[in-house]
């Protein structure tokens, strides 16, 4: 049973190498382990998003009975999105659950991935606070979306006001992650952020 | 990585000048080699089943992801229905092993075979109107001549308007007629 996901691991390992994703960098793949049980997965962030310049990170577990059940994937690389837990990197995607389907490969799992980057599902979320902040407002969404990926990612946007801000709070003493998810989930409104820290 | 697939390379290379295939470009082979390979393992599909939206798989794959998802049997390519009835197995020629892949675990279903139509239309009732005649005569005679019309179908009517279908219609009125003097002239005799 085990011999089987190794093997198609292995096939499919050659696939994503030799894929012309891979030759726009678009998509990466590493193995962590020798029998190929883990691996490492890397997505661009695919451009006129805010995910634009960064590069994510995800943790590939492959389960015994691959392909017949799904591989478990995490984003390892921080990231502002609704279906993907901006706590611990969880993602909420139909095809990683209930619609995985046995044909499916390392390959199109990245590529959907990426696919998920640029189209939300902000009704089947995963993050509840993001997909509430991306509902109602959603340039506040972009803009908490583009700092993550500058400061997680290696993306290229900068916000001054965000990292002034967050300044702010680690001045009170306040841990830099933290600060950044307070204001982040109260549309950077520092008073309400504090509020929130030190109540 | 690299270096083993060149060196699979290098014998495939050899082992088919060997043969003496040399037209065939490596290119069109290796396609050719994708096209059975099985979409689960993507290994070459072994006890070969084809599904109806013609996908193929290996046997013991296929069966092994309807066992795991019982209750959402479809396709692992298209999300077609499918069912352990409605895939094809598919048996080439040229296979060393003669036994029955059906023999073993688990179980290839059988091919469907479906018989041609031999247009037998039942007792003469499926072509639109029921049919039954008779006679009277002296006993034995009598006898073979008053049967229900089983086994042969009777002909079509022919389309409406046509010269044929007037000429029937009239020919039946006719008999009536004929049939109820009969019956009249046996009941006042």
């Amino acid at each position: 049973m085990a011999n089987i996901a190794a093997q198609r691991i292995k096939r499919e390992f050659k696939e994503v190498i030799k894929s012309e994703e891979v030759a726009k960098c678009a998509i990466k793949l590493e193995l962590v382990d020798d029998n190929y049980t883990e691996l490492r997965g890397e997505i661009a962030g695919p451009p006129d998003t805010a995910y634009e310049g960064g590069n994510f990170l995800l943790e590939i577990k492959v389960p015994e009975t691959y392909p017949f059940n799904p591989p478990k994937v995490r984003f390892m690389t921080r990231i502002w999105h609704p279906n993907i837990s901006s706590v611990t990197g969880a993602i909420c995607l139909d095809i990683l659950k209930d619609q995985w389907a046995a044909a499916m490969t390392l390959r199109t799992v990245l590529l959907s991935l990426q696919a998920l980057l640029s189209a939300a599902e902000p009704d089947d979320p995963q993050d509840a606070v993001v997909a509430r902040q991306y509902k109602e407002n959603l340039e506040m969404f972009k803009l908490t979306a583009r700092h993550w990926t500058n400061v997680y990612a290696g993306g290229p946007n900068v916000n001054p006001e965000c990292d002034e801000k967050i300044k702010r709070l680690i001045d009170m003493g306040i841990e830099e992650h933290q600060a950044r998810v307070a204001l982040s989930s109260y549309n950077w409104d520092l008073e309400r952020a504090t509020e929130q820290l030190f109540s | 990585m690299s270096t083993t697939s060149t060196s699979e390379e290098v014998k495939d290379n050899t082992s088919r000048e060997d043969e003496g295939d040399a037209p065939n470009t490596k290119d069109e082979d290796k396609s050719n080699e994708n096209l059975l390979e099985c979409n689960i393992c993507l290994d070459t599909a072994k006890d070969a089943v084809v599904s109806l939206c013609g996908h193929l798989f290996c046997w013991p794959c296929l069966h092994q992801w309807l066992e795991t998802r019982p209750n959402r049997p479809v396709c692992p390519v298209c999300k077609a229905a499918i069912s352990r009835e409605k895939v094809v197995p598919l048996y080439g020629r040229g296979s060393k092993k003669q036994e029955d892949p059906r023999n073993k675990v688990p179980p290839r279903p059988a091919g469907q075979r479906t018989e041609p139509d031999n247009n037998f239309s039942g007792f003469g009732f499926g072509d639109g109107g029921f049919h039954m005649s008779f006679g009277i005569g002296a006993f034995p005679f009598g006898f073979f001549t008053s049967t229900f019309n089983f086994g042969e179908p009777r002909p079509n009517m022919p389309p409406h308007g046509t010269p044929q279908n007037m000429e029937e219609q009239f020919l039946s009125k006719v008999f009536l007629w004929l049939a109820l003097i009969f019956i009249a002239w046996l009941l006042l005799a």
